[in-house]
């Protein structure tokens, strides 16, 4: 009778091979292979550019050494147990009766519980570093809507460029809200810093949950509908940054990320983080001022400026303004299609735009959904937009005709 | 000497072949044999209807922008469906399949302890997977499978989204019913002699999956029935204009939905456990402690639902919700390293079945690393919603389960059906998955670390390369399947190589009786080896000896048979 070597735990192939010495070998390949992957975090990130990304890419890269070591070790143990212990031709015996090595599966609970224990004490106090709050924190608002940011700022008397004389203002309640202590808002679909500042972004929806995400900065916070919520960064690194919504919110959802033209200007939502406060003041904070202090005379240009102060760019296509979005109709050449103002009963070209824009579900473009925002008169309401922006952007969209 | 009524095991049959009986897996039948195919035949349909939805995603994410999808809308629509699908008709009922055929087998038991209400539970899931695809006609759900509101109720204008919630009610009752029913059958129906601590680790598996889904699965009826409340009778239980909370549904929906996480993958484990074992010809290596990591998984997994919400909760309650999350790998990593010692030192047989479940280790310990990155809160506030997610839970479920799905098909086909697979498209089938998986799946992590978020169809132009190499592996990986589709069809139309009752000399008992068991499973009482992976003593070979005589020879012809007459022994269907 054949019958092949039972429970021959004194096998001669690969149990004989496996002294202190391979151990001792196996162990610094796992843990130098571990290092050497940990290495690669940096290339897997974008660039730290706040002191939350400093610490975050840190804890990344423990965590990849961590699981470089991990992960070497199992797939080592695989190839080398395929290797050493795959069934010889003609032999038809088993392994040997090993149910269990209580020493053996303590250390690979134990190790395991402190490894995960000293990795939570330690992402604990990150997180927490990243929450530290900086005196004199700037606070933007943002507001997340289907398909595009806005960010609104606000300025009150001391805030006002020096060379502005508060008394010569041409808009009288301006000026009487400015002098009685009250703040002036303005908004961009950009969200601008500078260096060292620390910024703390204010945020609601009116619509869905979006999630407010600046890969450079390794932050992100969602939006909730009813509720405001907020996130702290501190930008360090001077640059822009790509602002991208992470909750899904409809099919713009993409959209709502900040793009670029193909001649190199930025669209939509970016983090521009200026090198000092002087340059955030001279190049984004003064001007944006001036132009609601001062605004433009001609409507046409007037409209062009405010218009992109609107949630637009995230569904339509512009390309004067360099918009991509696809959700709704284009407004590329919107001032020649007279053969709307006809089959929605307007009055004419500027008619139409402008109940395109107070009342948009009453007629939608055939092969697109309702699902433009209406925006309202009165301050106060949802999707405030004074008469004055109305008549300047239906101006501007009046002269795009291309 | 006997006339031989089998047809010896290894050889090529010229006579008229036995008939398959198609037909009786379409009737309503309380078998739990037919049922277990039922559910893994249907559950494969859905796999590869998800599958091909996949190849849509992948198709559309070629482009930074919108190509093969009219809009952002029909793009949100496909990547929903291709979830749901995956999750609710193909996991969680293969998963269910596996267990039915199984479980009762694996207990020497006739049938499961409630077997009409194991039929229910089956066709419960056919008119829900169509109520989810007629969807299509009526505005197709479009606010993902975790449909958060108020995107899911005030967005959604479609019917679609409604059906979508009543087809996933149905299905969750139907997993309700199916885990009452195995929660039973394990408790009330071992064998004489077996003991908690004999029971197959498999079994253990499906008893801790069943204790998720009847503890978790309400959760999931009750969010839903407040869900469809608000959509059809104007309530306002999650839309904050009106006093609701969107953060309701996001803590109870993850309540149900983290848990069954682990319904997905628990499973899974268990039929490693008894590949791993078998094909090493080596007792389980702690044996206790998988069984109880199990359990310690089942619990701890109800524990760490907000990690999902790590940038929507309140800070401060953040912090309990890392720890616990961290604390889930220790079992984890017990599993992995006992399997891992379980192979260790035995005389590994380089199947197909082997091939994978050493393909689930190499990958799900990748899922496994990435899972604990995100358990931590600061790394998780950056990749939260980004492909790093994406590829995470897909090296899990794919890399870890759908692995071990193969891997199951290969092991336990012969007993399903008395025939072999092809080893050598078996091999093929493996290397083609495994190798594209992993360039399906791995660039994902660098695709959300470097900042594209999950469920976009538009994209930033720098990802391109990284999708398009995404895309292509996942091309190769799709039409993968189609060599396990071949082998399956290939082997049942030419039914040539026949398994006989225990071809891989497993111990535990669903080998103990003929390929396919006939109804009622055994012949007479079946008696458990004292220890279902008792491998490398003599008595174990005395077990498997004494059994091919009893039972016939399998599956490679070792030697002769003695006796074959198995025929004789069975007893009519329905005595």
């Amino acid at each position: 009778m054949n019958l092949p070597k039972v429970g021959s735990s004194s096998s001669s192939k690969g149990s004989g091979a496996i002294n202190i010495f391979w151990i001792v070998l196996f162990g610094v390949f796992v843990v130098v292979g571990g290092v050497l992957i940990g290495q690669l975090a940096p290339s897997m990130m974008p660039v730290a550019g706040s002191t939350q990304a400093v610490q975050v890419d840190q804890l990344f890269q423990v965590m990849l050494v961590i699981g470089g070591i991990i992960f070497l070790l199992v797939e080592g143990l695989l190839v080398l147990t395929v290797i050493l212990w795959r069934q010889r031709k003609g032999d038809e015996s088993d392994g040997p009766p090993i149910h269990g090595h209580r020493t053996l599966e303590l250390v690979w609970t134990i190790v395991p519980a402190i490894t995960v224990l000293m990795l939570t004490l330690y992402a604990y106090t990150v997180w927490n570093n990243t929450r530290a709050v900086m005196p004199n924190e700037q606070q933007v608002g943002a507001l997340g809507q289907r398909f595009a940011w806005t960010f609104t700022y606000d300025a009150g008397l001391d805030d006002l460029p020096p060379s502005v004389d508060v008394s010569t203002l041409p808009d009288a309640e301006m000026q009487a809200k400015l002098t009685g202590g009250e703040r002036v808002e303005f908004q961009s679909p950009q969200l601008h810093t500078w260096v060292g500042q620390q910024v703390n972004v204010l945020m609601h929806t009116d619509d869905v949950n979006h999630a407010f995400w600046i890969p450079g900065m390794r932050i992100k916070q969602d939006l909730l509908a009813g509720l405001v919520t907020n996130i702290r960064f501190n930008p360090i690194v001077p640059g822009v940054y790509r602002i991208v919504c992470a909750e899904l919110c409809g099919g713009g959802h993409g959209d709502m990320a900040g793009k670029v033209t193909d001649n190199g200007d930025l669209v939509g939502a970016w983090l521009i983080v200026h090198a000092n406060e002087e340059d955030y003041l001279n190049e984004f904070y003064y001007p944006e001022i001036m132009s609601i202090l001062y605004p433009p005379t001609d409507p046409v240009e007037l409209g062009r400026e405010v218009i992109q102060d609107y949630p637009c760019s995230g569904c339509h296509t512009l390309h004067d303004l360099g918009w991509t979005g696809v959700t709704g109709p284009a407004l590329d050449g919107i001032g020649a299609r007279t053969q709307r103002v006809a089959a929605t009963g307007s009055a004419d070209m500027a008619d139409y735009i402008h109940n395109s824009i107070r009342n948009p579900s009453a007629y939608v473009v055939p092969g697109y959904n309702n699902v433009m925002l209406q925006f309202n008169p009165n301050e106060g309401q949802p999707n405030y937009m004074p008469d004055s922006d109305l008549e300047a952007i239906v101006a501007y969209l009046l002269t795009q005709t291309q | 000497m006997a006339t031989i009524a089998q047809p010896l095991p290894g050889t090529r049959i010229e006579q008229p072949k036995p008939g398959l009986q198609i037909g009786k897996y379409f009737r309503w039948s309380v078998d739990h044999k037919i049922i277990g195919v039922q559910y893994l035949a249907l559950a494969f349909t859905f796999f590869i209807v998800g599958g091909t939805l996949a190849m849509g995603i992948r198709w559309e994410l070629l482009t930074p922008a919108t190509d093969l999808m009219a809009s952002g809308t029909a793009y949100n629509q496909l990547f929903t469906m291709h979830g749901t699908i995956m999750i609710f008709l193909w996991i969680i009922p293969a998963l269910a399949g596996f267990g039915n055929y199984l479980v009762p087998l694996m207990l020497g038991a006739k049938d499961m302890a409630f077997p009409w209400l194991n039929a229910l539970a089956f066709w419960m899931i056919p008119p829900a997977g169509i109520l989810l695809i007629l969807g299509y006609f009526a505005g197709q759900a479009e606010a993902g499978w975790t449909a958060y509101p108020p995107l899911s109720i005030l967005y959604s204008p479609g019917n679609g989204q409604t059906m979508w919630a009543v087809a996933i009610h149905l299905l969750g009752l139907s997993s309700i019913l199916g885990g009452i029913n195995f929660i039973v059958t394990i408790r009330n129906m071992r064998p004489e002699g077996m003991g908690w601590f004999d029971m197959p680790l498999f079994v253990w598996a499906v008893l801790a999956t069943s204790i998720i889904i009847v503890l978790a699965t309400p959760f999931l009826a009750g969010a839903l029935t407040l869900l469809i409340l608000d959509r059809v009778a104007g309530t306002s239980f999650f839309n904050p204009a009106n006093g609701g909370s969107v953060l309701l549904w996001q803590n109870v929906f993850w309540f149900y939905s983290h848990p069954a996480v682990y319904i997905m993958v628990v499973p899974a484990f268990g039929m490693l456990s008894e590949m791993l074992s078998i094909h090493s010809r080596k007792p389980i290596f702690g044996y206790r402690a998988i069984a109880l990591s199990s359990l310690a998984i089942a619990l701890l997994g109800f524990l760490v639902w907000a990690h999902h919400m790590f940038t929507s909760l309140t800070p401060a309650l953040r912090v309990p919700f890392m720890i616990t999350s961290m604390i889930i790998a220790v079992p984890t990593g017990i599993k992995i390293f006992s399997w891992i010692a379980t192979t260790w030192g035995g005389r590994i047989r380089l199947n197909s079945a082997m091939l994978f479940s050493l393909g689930f280790l190499s990958m799900f310990v990748i899922g496994g690393i990435s899972g604990v990155m995100v358990a931590a809160i600061p790394f998780d506030i950056h990749v939260h919603d980004t492909y790093f997610v994406v590829s995470h839970f897909h090296f899990v479920l794919y890399g870890g389960t759908v692995l071990a799905i193969y891997g199951g098909i290969y092991h336990w086909f012969p007993k399903i059906t008395g025939y072999m697979l092809n080893e050598r498209l078996g091999k093929w089938h493996f290397w083609l998955t495994w190798v594209p998986f992993f360039f399906t799946f791995f660039p994902m992590h660098m695709a959300g670390m470097l900042g594209m978020p999950r469920r976009v169809a538009v994209y930033a132009p720098e990802f391109q390369a990284l999708n398009q190499v995404i895309s292509i592996s996942a091309f190769v990986l799709g039409l993968s399947t189609f060599i396990l589709i071949y082998n399956i069809v290939w082997s049942l139309w030419k039914r040539k190589v026949v398994a006989g009752p225990n071809p891989w000399r497993a111990l535990t008992l669903e080998w103990n009786t003929s390929s396919p068991p006939p109804a009622f499973n055994f012949y007479g009482d079946p008696v458990p080896f004292r220890d279902p992976y008792g491998y490398g003593t003599k008595e174990a070979w005395d077990y498997l000896k004494e059994q091919a005589q009893e039972l016939g020879p399998s599956y490679p012809a070792n030697q002769p048979p003695e006796k074959a007459h198995p025929v004789a022994l069975a007893p009519a269907a329905g005595d």
